[in-house]
C-alpha cells in the first residue's frame, strides 16, 4: 500500500482552544477516505491545514513523499491537492468558464492546454451550456458542479471535499456520488468530510472519526459505526439509521 | 468553442465612442480651444492615468491604495531633484523619475500588501502625510524646497525661448497638450488590454475572494505585487509628466485632496473594474469641476464637496458605466436598422 497523504501529529490551536490535537492518519492512493465528527470537531480546520490556509502549531504533512508542511497554498495545488469548500465558494462576478480557466492557467502555464482542460472539465460536470453565465445564475447543484469542475481541471492527486452533499436534493447527491466514484476509478484519491453518515457509508473505503480535535476511531465504515466510543460522542448515545 | 466571436460590425460599433472621443480631443486645439481650457485638458489627460491606475488595481482587487498621491508627488519630486542636483535635462529626468518613484512606492507599501481593508487604507493615507512632514521640516526643507517647492526649467522651455515671443506660450501649451493626449491614449489602450486579460481576471479573483484564489492555485501575493507595480507605474508617469510641465513642484502634488480624491471619485462613479467607465467619468467630473470655477469661483470647492458627499450618500457606483452601456445599446439599435 502506498500512501499519498500522511498527516503526522497535526496540532492546531486557536488561542486557548485546541482545534486539532496530535491528529495522525494516512490516506492510501486510490481510496475514498471519509472524515466524520460532530460540528466543531475540527474537520474543516484539518482541511485548512492540509491545503495550507492555516499553519499548524505542530506536526508534519507529506504529500506523495514530499514534506509540504511549510508550502504556500497555491503551490500545493500544483503538487496535486484540490479542494471543495464547505458551503459554495466561487468567484461570483467571473463567468463560469473563467472560474475554471483561471485554475487551469495557474496549474499549467500554457494557455492552449488550459483552455482545452477547461472545456473538458466543464463538459464532465455538465456545465458547458452555462459556461458564459455568472455563477449567481446557477442552482446549488450546478454550483457544486462548478466546484467539481474546478477540482477536475487541476488534475489533482487528491481532492478534499468539505460536506459536498450539504444542501443537495437526494437525487442530486446521488449524481454527485456517481461522479466521485467515476473519477475515483480514474485515479483521483478523495477525502470527504460529512457529518451525516448516510452518503459516506456508501462510498468511503475507510473513515476517521474526530471529536473535539482528537481522533477517536479509524477503520472500515461498518466497523467504525459499531465502535462504542463513536456511538457515544457521535450519536449522543442513541443509534440512528 | 463556448463563446461566439464578436462580429466585425459589433467591433466597429464597440470602438465608435473611443474613436469619436479621440478625434474630438485631437482636434480641439485646432478648433480654437486654447489658453486656460487647454491647460485644464492637459491636466485631465494626465489624471486619466491616475484614474486608470486606481481602477486597474483598487477597482479589481478592492485593496484601497490611498498612497496614490504619494507616488504622484514623489515622481514629481524625483524629476525635480534629478534636474536640480544632477543636472539631468527634464526630458531624461521624466524617464528616470518613473522607475525611482515606482521603486520607492513598492518598498514603502510592500509590507502593507498583506493588510486588507481599512488598515491598508489608513496606512496608505499616512504615507503622503509623513512625506509632507519631511519635505517641510528642517533640515530636509533646505534640499526639498519646503513650502515654496522646487523650481527648475520645465519641459521644452529652452527651445521655446528660441521662438518668437508671440508664440512661445502657445507652443508650450500645444506641445504639453499633445504629449498628455498621447500618454492618455496609450495608457487607456494598455489599461484596457490588461484589465480584461487573464492577469486582469486574476486581480479580480483576488478582489472577490482572496483565500479562494490562493486555494485554487493563484499566487495571490505575486498578482498583487505586479498589479501594484503596474498601477504605480501609471501614477508615476502621470506625476512626472505633470511636474515636467509646471515648475515648481510643491507638496500640493502629494496632498490626497488634490491628486487622490478626484481620480478615486472618477473610478468609483465610473464603475470599478470597468476601465471605460472611470475613463469617461474622469473627463466628465474633472471638466465639470473646472467649469464651476468660471461660474462660482472659489465656492466651487464647497459645491464639489457637496457633490462628493452626495455621491457617498447615494452610492452611484458604476453609474457612468451603466449609462454608457445603455447608450451603446441604443447606438447599436440605430446603426443596425
Ligand atoms: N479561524 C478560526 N479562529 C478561531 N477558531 C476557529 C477558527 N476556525 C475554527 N475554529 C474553531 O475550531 C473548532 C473546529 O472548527 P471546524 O474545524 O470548523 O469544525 P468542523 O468543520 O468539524 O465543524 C470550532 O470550535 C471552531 O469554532
Ligand atoms: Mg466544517
Amino acid at each position: 500500500m502506498s500512501e499519498i497523504l500522511k498527516c503526522e501529529e497535526i496540532t492546531k490551536r486557536f488561542g486557548g482552544l485546541t482545534a486539532l490535537n496530535k491528529v495522525s492518519f494516512n490516506v492510501v492512493k486510490g481510496e475514498i477516505f471519509g472524515i466524520i465528527g460532530p460540528n466543531g470537531s475540527g474537520k474543516t480546520t484539518l482541511l485548512n491545514v492540509i491545503t495550507g490556509l492555516l499553519k499548524p502549531d505542530g506536526g508534519r504533512i507529506m504529500l506523495d513523499g514530499t514534506d509540504i508542511t511549510k508550502l504556500e497554498p497555491h503551490k500545493r495545488v500544483k503538487l496535486g491537492i484540490a479542494r471543495m469548500f464547505q458551503g459554495m465558494r466561487v468567484f461570483p462576478y467571473l463567468p463560469v468558464y473563467l472560474n475554471v480557466e483561471l485554475v487551469a492557467r495557474a496549474v499549467y502555464n500554457n494557455a492552449r492546454l488550459a483552455r482545452a482542460k477547461t472545456s473538458w472539465a466543464l463538459t464532465m460536470s455538465g456545465l458547458l451550456p452555462e459556461a458564459a453565465e455568472l455563477p449567481i445564475k446557477l442552482t446549488p447543484y450546478k454550483l457544486r458542479m462548478l466546484e467539481f469542475a474546478r477540482i477536475l481541471v487541476s488534475n489533482p492527486k487528491i481532492a478534499l471535499l468539505d460536506e459536498p452533499f450539504a444542501g443537495l436534493e437526494s437525487s442530486e447527491a446521488e449524481s454527485m456520488i456517481d461522479l466521485i466514484k467515476k473519477f475515483n476509478s480514474l485515479g483521483i484519491t478523495f477525502i470527504i468530510i460529512e457529518h451525516r453518515l448516510r452518503y459516506l457509508m456508501k462510498i468511503a473505503n475507510r473513515v476517521m472519526v474526530l471529536n473535539q480535535g482528537v481522533k477517536i476511531a479509524e477503520g472500515k465504515p461498518e466497523e467504525v459505526v459499531k465502535n462504542p466510543q463513536v456511538i457515544e460522542v457521535y450519536f449522543g448515545g442513541e443509534t440512528r439509521k | 468553442m463556448v463563446f461566439a466571436k464578436r462580429s466585425t460590425k459589433d467591433l466597429i460599433i464597440g470602438k465608435t465612442p473611443f474613436f469619436a472621443v479621440l478625434a474630438g480631443l485631437t482636434l480641439l486645439p485646432l478648433l480654437g480651444v486654447g489658453g486656460y481650457w487647454l491647460d485644464v485638458l492637459t491636466k485631465v489627460n494626465l489624471f486619466l492615468l491616475v484614474t486608470l491606475a486606481i481602477d486597474l488595481y483598487s477597482g479589481t482587487t478592492y485593496y484601497l491604495n490611498l498612497g496614490v498621491s504619494f507616488t504622484f508627488g514623489f515622481a514629481g519630486y524625483a524629476l525635480a531633484l534629478l534636474n536640480i542636483y544632477y543636472g539631468i535635462p527634464i526630458e531624461y529626468s521624466i524617464f528616470l523619475a518613473v522607475p525611482i518613484s515606482v521603486f520607492f512606492s513598492l518598498v514603502i507599501l510592500l509590507p502593507s500588501l498583506r493588510i486588507r481593508g481599512v488598515y491598508f487604507a489608513i496606512l496608505s493615507l499616512l504615507i503622503p502625510i509623513v512625506f509632507i512632514g519631511i519635505v517641510t521640516a528642517q533640515p530636509f526643507s533646505l534640499y526639498l524646497g519646503g513650502e515654496g517647492g522646487l523650481r527648475y526649467k520645465q519641459l521644452f522651455l529652452d527651445f521655446a525661448r528660441s521662438l518668437p515671443p508671440g508664440i512661445r506660450l502657445t507652443f508650450l501649451q500645444y506641445s504639453y497638450y499633445y504629449i498628455s493626449l498621447v500618454a492618455a491614449v496609450i495608457g487607456y489602450l494598455i489599461a484596457y488590454k490588461i484589465g480584461f486579460s487573464e492577469f486582469g481576471f486574476m486581480l479580480r479573483a483576488v478582489g472577490q475572494d482572496e483565500e479562494l484564489a490562493e486555494s485554487v492555485g493563484i499566487n495571490t501575493l505575486k498578482v498583487k505585487v505586479i498589479g501594484y507595480l503596474i498601477s504605480s507605474m501609471y501614477v508615476s508617469v502621470a506625476g512626472a509628466l505633470y511636474a515636467s510641465m509646471r515648475s515648481p513642484v510643491t507638496v500640493d502634488l502629494v496632498v490626497p485632496a488634490n491628486t487622490l480624491v478626484p481620480p478615486l471619485t472618477s473610478a468609483i462613479v465610473g464603475g470599478l473594474g470597468t476601465i471605460i467607465g472611470p475613463a469617461i467619468a474622469n473627463y466628465m467630473l474633472l471638466l465639470t469641476y473646472e467649469s464651476l470655477w468660471g461660474l462660482i469661483g472659489r465656492w466651487r470647492v464647497i459645491v464639489y464637496m457637496l457633490l462628493l458627499i452626495t455621491i457617498v450618500v447615494i452610492k452611484p457606483q458604476g453609474l457612468v458605466f451603466r449609462i454608457y452601456l445603455d447608450l451603446k445599446k441604443r447606438l447599436r439599435g440605430v446603426l443596425l436598422e
